[in-house]
């Protein structure tokens, strides 16, 4: 009986992309992704972090698409994206609320952008739809090179994981919404409730 | 011109670096909480680059499902210290960590 981890799978290949349109593809979104992250650091507005923060882990799933399997970039997409983008709002709603970014966002400069961008996604979003591009260069040039299921392989290889990452899900919620519903503490500096225990 | 292994790596070690500079330069609580999502997302970069562009010894399986296992354990404690922000927010009215923030 093989150990966990021990059993037989197609072993990793070193070749590297060189399909051009595909490099291109990929450079595009790595430089995109690292703007976007490095944005939603030195953006003091919160919400406008946010947005640049669900930007570069979408761009991120985009590129788990050329190289990793499907499962990973919906998972990307779904946990990152969605799932952390929501939260944050979500924590921004509950705490401070959805303040007026100091600069409209209706100003000149940002239609123009938002213009620009809206174009340049939808034009994206032809060509992929058009072309099934980048799957389809991928998959015809082998560099997805995953020709099993990977859901097969999490379900057959890692069980002993899986079962700890339910449990860990279970014990974030559980703590999370322990934490939610405690009474407010008292503040040394000042504020806050005065409902909860002294 | 080819993208390989070490171009990913090279992505990974700056989005690392972005997310440990929000931990460490930011005082608010909701930028920490990204940045350690950036530092999630690098290592779960390097895992899948490896796996895809190493030179073997690994099934090509084994680093995307060390990023699934990342992706989501990275949601769980985005979910906590969302929690943790929020009681924070409640005591003292700001989301800053610092002694003198608030």
């Amino acid at each position: 009986m093989p150990l966990i981890g021990a059993l037989p799978q197609q072993l990793s290949s070193a070749s590297p992309i060189t399909s051009a349109p595909l490099v291109l593809f990929v450079y595009l979104v790595l430089i995109l992704m690292l703007i976007a992250a490095m944005a939603s650091v030195l953006l003091r507005n919160t919400l406008w972090a946010i947005g640049s923060f669900a930007l570069s882990m979408a761009l991120l799933a985009l590129l788990y698409l050329t190289i990793a399997p499907l499962l990973l970039f919906a998972v990307q997409l779904v946990v990152y994206t969605t799932v952390s983008g929501g939260l944050l709002l979500g924590l921004l709603r509950l705490t401070s609320g959805l303040e007026r970014p100091p600069i409209s966002p209706f100003a000149h400069r940002w239609i123009v952008g938002g213009a620009v961008t809206a174009a340049l996604g939808a034009l994206l979003v032809l060509i992929a739809a058009a072309t099934s591009w980048p799957m389809a260069s991928t998959i015809q040039k082998g560099v997805l090179a995953v020709p099993y299921s990977f859901t097969r392989t999490l379900i057959d290889s890692y069980v002993v994981g899986l079962a700890t990452l339910a449990v860990l899900i279970a014990s974030a919620a559980l703590g999370s919404a322990l934490l939610l519903l405690a009474p407010a503490l008292h503040s040394p500096r000042g504020g806050g409730e005065r409902t909860g225990r002294r | 011109m080819t993208a390989g292994l070490n171009l990913m790596l090279v992505a990974s070690a700056v989005l690392f670096a972005v997310g440990a500079f929000a931990v460490v330069a930011r005082r608010s609580a909701i930028g920490m909480l990204m940045g350690t999502q950036f530092m999630f997302a690098a290592g779960a970069l390097a895992f899948v680059a490896f796996a895809r562009f190493g030179r073997g010894g690994a099934p090509v399986d084994a680093g995307p499902a060390i990023a699934f296992f990342v992706a989501i354990t990275a949601a769980a404690e985005l979910a906590i210290g969302s929690a943790m922000t929020v009681v924070l927010y409640r005591a003292s009215r700001a989301f800053f960590l610092d002694s003198d923030g608030g």
